[in-house]
């Protein structure tokens, strides 16, 4: 018995390291004085000057946090919109609206980044910053359904009837009880529209076009020439962020979760 | 008699093909408590759904206050629901919870302050207010809820299975407790429910539907004495239906044997059915009996012994005696002439009061 614990501690160890060494690596030789990744030189920070001297560089980083923050807020009010219709309509036809949210999501970026090409060359859209944000608006809309839907499903239907008997319009029930009740999974699908966004190659890459990019067409195409250890030094600092990101969230949701705990002893005291 | 605060004329409800009520008519006075008692599928909560603006009836009248409502929406009817599942607002704490319906009318901070300090005191949760609803136990967020609703001092209070979720002597004291709340606050109170216990308790008027219809109307003690029908005798208590033939008023056969009853204005030799309730039933000796039967079986049940028995024509008997006899053993039923009740098959309610208005009058 104790040996197969053992075994699976160095398993999943395994598994970690694996994982982490590319980063690791890559990490390690944002430090280094030499030009390439073939032989480390030395500790230095030369790479962090040229990174914030590179002001095309820090411009697309700019952009890329830019779209990612507009497009995911809007595909948020209208997923999460979408996703009350899509409770709200019946039989058939709310099946349908569901497999079409789903084929979205399960569909190749390289072929929703190929259609948004045709569709905005066909509409004469000039491929920049609005037809990327468009493009992400687009992809990111389904993933908040999919993230806000199962909270609708868990409300009890009594809630709003009960917002309706209290003398509640519509606006006041959708804006006052159910809103803020489904609130976690608006938040979770926004986050998650953020990270997809951010991240995003495949849809970007077709509709990006001339003078407008994000990070990681960028990244792509300057890696296409060799890397440069600049791409080391900001991959770093990406890292370091999204770490302090996971890190507060997780101190975030193990204070709301201290606070549950707190609330489910009372509730037995109540019994 | 008061006014009628509610009344429903004709009303019918059908979902496509289904049809959930059928012509239902009744009045509601002021300040008096109703229930609605019938088994699940019955169409009570449709009612109730109904009167509170939920549903709509697909034809006849739903009066309030002698004015049509059925094309008022839900939030502008002066009625509140307390909900089966209670419906509380999970991301509000108790206070903001019973506020709701008073900030949403715009009424003045100060004032809501005070009058959901009353709604919690009244229910017995002061002091309650801060806590987050996930903090109450079961039988705290019963309380809530009507509070929530009280707070807003509707007319007529709608309650829907609100008791079903509590355990039995919780539900208990909530049911002596919501009957005196009823009496303080003189509202008008409509209570749902499959609970013949709870209906028996708390009611001034009970209704029984079922089908889709409603079955009877009645106080608790009409409805037990004198149930109209073999559903209402079977749903409402334990109860002994065998059929029987009406020889003449007041002498009902039973088994070829005829015994004095109560009940008169049928034809002569009608076939009718006879209900004797099992506690009105006592185990004697065979030769004092007026019916002779074998015990079957015999639980004690703490407060009597519940045993049945046939008898010689194979009619099996539920009798409830404190008594004890001996399974297997001859005894003897003994019962009075007003232990029976005689129902005719298929008579309406309006027939059957008329009925024991004719011959208790002549009586009188």
């Amino acid at each position: 018995m104790k040996r197969k614990v053992a075994w699976g501690k160095v398993y999943l160890g395994l598994v970690f390291v694996i994982l982490y060494a590319p980063i690791l690596y890559l990490m390690i030789f944002s430090f280094s004085s030499g030009k390439t990744m073939e032989r480390y030189h030395g500790f230095s920070f030369q790479h962090y000057a040229d990174l914030f001297a590179d002001s095309r560089m820090i411009t697309i980083v700019i952009n890329t946090v830019l779209v990612a923050v507009l497009a995911s807020l809007i595909a948020t009010i209208v997923g999460t919109l979408g996703a009350l219709a899509i409770k709200e309509s019946r039989g058939a036809w709310r099946n349908s609206l569901l497999s079409l949210n789903n084929v979205l999501m399960v569909s190749p970026d390289v072929i929703i980044g190929a259609s948004f090409l045709i569709f905005f060359t066909v509409l004469g859209i000039r491929l920049g910053f609005i037809s990327v944000l468009l493009s992400h608006i687009a992809f990111s809309i389904p993933i908040v359904v999919l993230m806000v839907l199962p909270k609708i499903n868990e409300l009890s239907p009594t809630l709003v009837d009960a917002a309706y008997d209290l003398g509640a319009t519509r606006w006041q029930a959708l804006s006052r009880v159910i809103l803020p009740a489904i609130s976690p999974g608006i938040i979770a699908g926004y986050f998650m529209a953020l990270t997809y966004s951010l991240d995003d190659f495949a849809v970007t890459f077709f509709v990006t076009g001339n003078g407008f990019s994000t990070l990681s067409v960028e990244i792509y195409s300057r890696a296409r020439q060799g890397v440069n250890l600049e791409i080391n030094a900001l991959s770093t600092l990406m890292f370091l962020v999204s770490l302090a990101l996971v890190i507060g969230y997780y101190f975030v949701s193990k204070h709301a979760g201290r606070r549950q705990r707190v609330v489910a002893v009372k509730e037995g005291d109540a019994q | 008699m008061g006014k009628n605060i509610l009344e429903f004329k004709h009303v019918g409800k059908r979902y496509d093909e289904n049809v959930v009520l059928r012509d239902i008519n009744f009045g509601v006075e002021a300040g008096k408590f109703y229930t609605l008692l019938g088994p699940s599928g019955s169409g009570k909560t449709t009612i109730l759904r109904i009167i509170a603006g939920f549903d709509q009836a697909s034809s006849g009248e739903v009066l309030f206050d002698g004015q049509r409502i059925n094309d008022v929406p839900a939030n502008q009817r002066q009625v509140n629901t307390v909900f089966q599942d209670y419906a509380l607002f999970p991301h509000m704490n108790v206070a903001e919870n019973v506020a709701f319906g008073l900030q949403i009318k715009g009424v003045k901070k100060t004032v809501i302050q005070q009058r959901v300090k009353e709604a919690l005191h009244l229910v017995r949760l002061d002091g309650y207010g801060e806590r987050a609803i996930t903090a109450m136990s079961g039988g705290q967020r019963q309380r809530v809820a009507i509070a929530r609703a009280i707070v807003n001092r509707p007319k007529v209070l709608l309650l829907d299975e609100a008791l079903s979720a509590l355990d039995h002597k919780l539900r208990v004291d909530m049911q002596r407790e919501l009957r005196q709340l009823q009496r303080q606050l003189g509202i008008t109170f409509i209570f749902v429910t499959h609970d013949q216990e709870e209906a028996l308790a708390m009611s001034d008027q009970i209704m029984i539907i079922n089908d889709g219809r409603i079955q009877q109307t009645g106080t608790p003690v009409d409805i037990y004495d004198e149930p109209l029908n073999h559903f209402v005798a079977d749903f409402i208590g334990e109860s002994n239906i065998v059929p029987g033939v009406m020889k003449k008023d007041y002498v009902v056969n039973i088994n070829g044997q005829d015994f004095e009853c109560v009940d008169a204005g049928m034809k002569p030799n009608e076939k009718v059915e006879v209900v004797i309730r099992p506690e009105d039933l006592d185990i004697t000796t065979v030769d004092k009996g007026e019916l002779k039967a074998t015990v079957d079986t015999q639980l004690f049940r703490g407060v009597d012994y519940q045993i049945t028995a046939h008898d010689q024509r194979e009619h099996e008997w539920k009798i409830n005696s404190i008594h004890k006899t001996t399974v297997g053993a001859q005894v003897g039923i003994v019962f009075d002439p007003e232990d029976i009740h005689v129902m005719r098959y298929n008579e309406s309610e309006e027939d059957f009061d008329a009925r024991l208005d004719s011959y208790e009058e002549d009586e009188d």
